[in-house]
């Protein structure tokens, strides 16, 4: 049969970023595919070089529009152990409450789009109307539903009244009900199963030589999870559960997030349990003595690093960061050789592409 | 119908859909419900502000301007079109004059509320 390429993007409905890929394809056979990216380039990690550490926070929070927040905690956790300050325990709570939050937040985003792909728009709507409430939680508490503005260096910029305590607490419990629904239909809608199992299968080994991390490596057996592999406080004081699957195919995908948000409400749960009184942030210089620091966080997508250098300025030297997507983005060639053309939005949605994040 | 529900787990959720009511509000007609913390307008209590223009330096915008002839006449103008709702000034103020309302900020054609000027100090004034 002769081979026919398939252009999709840069915009293209399948993508809610842009993204420009070549597919080639035989009948109803997938041969392969080849990638090009940098659309949404928009030149952070050097624009960061041109302000203060104090706008940079408000610059990173924008490197994505999902996980805003975990950029600019790993940002600040660099910048903090560079000034050698210790932040308050109460805003090390608070840091993390909102990173578990938008891991919620995140994954049911993510259930509903593939939801979506498979052709259950019932569950895509009872996903993001789930989704919903993760981000009323997170307005309640911060003033923004994607933009927290959360961090500062040396804290957080808000502190949780009782009375916000409570709305989290109520407004989690009915999370964990929902999620427990969504959970039932991933493990027991045969639509659904029908059209990710055994799809796209990706090997342990293949995920380590593509250096893939978070959900995606998760769910082929790889064990990794920063929140207990190299955990920053309050992290190193919870009891992580790291989920793994060994089946490796979409179906594991997409169950491993939905297990996840389960345990990302647990850990919420936890945190506000635990949480210290005290203080939410400390005085912080606005020069950054001369040094350079290495800082990673499990995102929901997996891990984030910053690489920080800075010259005894107020403006850093030199800001590189890495988003778990591109090391993703690798795989995906390699995943596409193996499927049917009807497998193709499968495959795109069950790797949770954040490309804002990759290109920055 | 017990077997239709265990095969298909997600009649359950339709069926309650059928009678919930709707989540989403009818805005612009539906009142809109923001929580007391949200982040909208820029809003200043002149009596606090000294035009000491910390704000200006950290706003990571450009979206305020300090025009200082003296330390009596000075002019604080605010442009919510570059704004990013980030709070930088309300952290940054020390004397607590700058922050944010609760009301939402929507997009406009009026150029006249491109340009708030939050303070205008005369010489002389308080
Ligand atoms: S609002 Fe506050 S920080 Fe800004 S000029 Fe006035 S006193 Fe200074
Ligand atoms: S909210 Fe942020 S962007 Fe807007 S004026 Fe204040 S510091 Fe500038």
């Amino acid at each position: 049969m002769d081979k026919i390429s398939i252009p999709i993007g840069p915009h293209h409905p399948l993508l809610k970023e842009p993204l420009s890929m070549r597919i080639d394809i035989a009948g109803e056979r997938v041969l392969g595919g080849t990638l090009r990216m940098g659309y949404v380039h928009r030149g952070i990690e050097k624009m960061t070089a041109q302000r203060t550490y104090v706008q940079d926070v408000h610059l990173i929070e924008r490197i994505c529009g999902i996980c805003s927040h975990v950029h600019t905690t790993t940002f600040c956790l660099g910048v903090e152990k560079l000034l050698g300050i210790d932040v308050p325990p109460r805003a090390q709570y608070i840091r993390a409450l909102m990173c578990e939050l938008e891991r919620v937040h995140s994954h049911l985003l993510w259930l509903g789009i593939l939801s979506k792909h498979v052709g259950l728009e019932t569950v895509f709507m009872h996903t993001w109307h789930d989704r919903e409430l993760a981000l009323d939680i997170m307005e309640g508490i911060s003033g923004g539903r994607v933009s927290h503005a959360a961090n500062q260096i040396g804290g957080v910029r808000f502190d949780l009244s009782p009375e916000q305590e409570v709305m989290v607490k109520e407004n989690i419990g009915k999370l964990k009900a929902q999620v427990s629904g969504v959970l039932g239909v991933i493990e027991n809608e045969p639509a659904l199963r029908a059209r990710t199992q055994g799809v796209a299968p990706v090997s342990a080994d293949l995920i380590r030589d593509y250096c893939v991390v978070g959900p995606v490596a998760r769910a082929s057996g790889v064990d990794v999870d920063l929140r207990r592999d190299d955990p920053w406080p309050p992290y190193d004081q919870l009891d992580v559960n790291v989920i793994t699957r060994p089946e490796g195919d979409a179906w594991a995908r997409t169950l491993i997030r939905a297990l996840e948000t389960r345990e990302s409400l647990r850990l919420c749960e936890v945190l506000l349990r635990q949480m210290p009184e005290g203080p939410v942030t400390v005085r912080a210089p606005r020069k950054v003595p001369e040094g350079e620091v290495v800082t990673r966080s499990e995102a929901p997508r997996g891990e984030v690093l910053y690489y920080l250098r800075s010259d005894g300025s107020d403006k850093p030297a030199r800001l590189k960061v890495r988003t778990p997507t591109l090391a993703v983005l690798s795989l995906l060639p390699e995943q596409l050789s193996k499927i049917h053309v009807a497998d193709i939005p499968v495959v795109l949605a069950g790797i949770d592409l954040c490309i804002a994040c990759a290109d920055r | 119908m017990k077997a239709m529900r265990k095969r298909h787990s997600l009649l359950d959720a339709i069926i309650d859909a059928v009678f919930s009511r709707p989540d989403t509000v009818a805005y612009p007609f539906g009142e809109l419900q923001l929580p007391e913390g949200y982040r909208g307008a820029i809003v200043i209590n002149p009596e606090n502000c000294t035009g000491c223009g910390l704000c200006v330096r950290d706003c990571p915008t450009g979206a305020l301007k300090l025009e200082k002839k003296s330390r009596d006449e000075f002019k604080l103008i605010h442009y919510p079109a570059r704004c990013a709702y980030c709070s930088q000034c309300e952290s940054s103020c020390v004397r607590g004059a700058i922050g944010h309302s609760n009301a939402l900020v929507g997009a406009t054609d009026r150029p006249r509320e491109l340009i708030v000027v939050l303070k205008d100090k005369k010489e002389g004034e308080d």
